[in-house]
């Protein structure tokens, strides 16, 4: 299991557990993306706050939930980035494609 | 491993569980390396980056069961290779999808082409020589829709390493039938010293 998953009314906030994100953990993390995009929710909230280290491969796979998420009207966003991931993500320019908050509260309140 | 002055080698098994432990062990030895004039913070997430990705690469691509990464550096730049005996280079042109094959044959003027495009940056790749090939970037202008939602993954360790190093280059020596990928990260901004 990648993620945690505590899930609201029309909200899913994700947690993803282990502190390398990376070509070993990337298709099961994109499964269990998918299955969450696919159970109904309206938004999944995506918490990075354990990740030190992340590869292509598992952005790789957070691009293929995006795509899985827009055809189904589902918003996937993106919060508790370290710097290093983050500026990762900015080199590649995902943070173009992803809606990036500081924290849970920050991204609830958007939608509140 | 093997450290030596100015210098680290490393043996990597292209075990996808071993990458972290790799990447943890090499950046400690930068920083031990380094130690007189740390690098600072950017260019040691840029070295991190790129080792992940060359490992990733020999993992994904090479199909070979070890490769080796070598760290050198100096007062002018840090040296990451990775050098493996695996598959050569091969690449498809973006725009025809035409695969493109290292070493090149019949090379008469260079070659040049688009990778892949994430709607911001063009990856592109030069040839000037049959066995060699330059990876960079250029700014795109204009183009709406984000080539990621296009085009995924396989090419988005190609574009980390590209614009993380100053220069990133492949070469294939065909006598010891040899890749190396080599990043070049220069030090010339900034008061590090060996």
């Amino acid at each position: 299991m990648v993620l945690q998953v505590n899930a609201l009314s029309d909200v899913v906030q994700a947690t993803i557990l282990p502190e390398e994100a990376s070509l070993a953990n990337a298709d099961m993390f994109k499964e269990e993306m998918i299955t969450l995009i696919a159970g109904g929710t309206k938004l999944v909230i995506l918490s990075f706050e354990n990740v030190n280290y992340i590869d292509s491969s598992f952005l790789g796979s957070l691009v293929v939930a995006l795509k899985y998420a827009m055809p189904r009207k589902v918003d996937i966003y993106l919060v508790a980035l370290k710097p290093d991931v983050k500026n990762l993500l900015t080199l590649i320019r995902m943070d173009k494609v992803f809606k990036i908050f500081k924290d849970y509260k920050q991204a609830m309140e958007t939608i509140n | 491993m093997k450290v030596e002055a100015g210098k680290i080698n490393i043996v990597f098994k292209c075990d996808r569980e071993e990458i972290p432990g790799i990447v943890n062990l090499c950046l400690d030895h930068i920083r031990k390396e380094t130690h007189v004039k740390p690098v600072d913070l950017l260019t040691l997430a840029k070295l991190k980056w790129i080792i992940t990705e060359l490992l990733t690469n020999a993992v994904k691509h090479s199909g070979m069961e070890e490769c080796t990464l070598t760290f050198e550096h100096d007062t002018e730049q840090l040296v990451l290779e990775k050098e493996d005996t695996g598959k050569p280079l091969m690449l498809f042109e973006n725009n025809s999808g035409k695969v493109i094959t290292w070493p090149l044959s019949g090379l008469s003027e260079p070659l040049e082409f688009q990778i892949y495009h994430n709607g911001t940056d063009s990856l592109k790749v030069r040839s000037t020589e049959p066995d060699g090939a330059a990876f960079f970037v250029e700014h795109l202008d204009d183009v709406q829709m984000p080539g990621l939602l296009i085009d995924t993954s396989e090419h988005f360790g190609l574009l980390i390493m590209t614009k993380a190093s100053d220069e990133f280059t492949y070469t294939y020596d065909p006598i010891l039938k040899t890749n190396r990928f080599r990043s070049i990260i220069y030090l010339k901004n900034s008061d590090y010293e060996a």
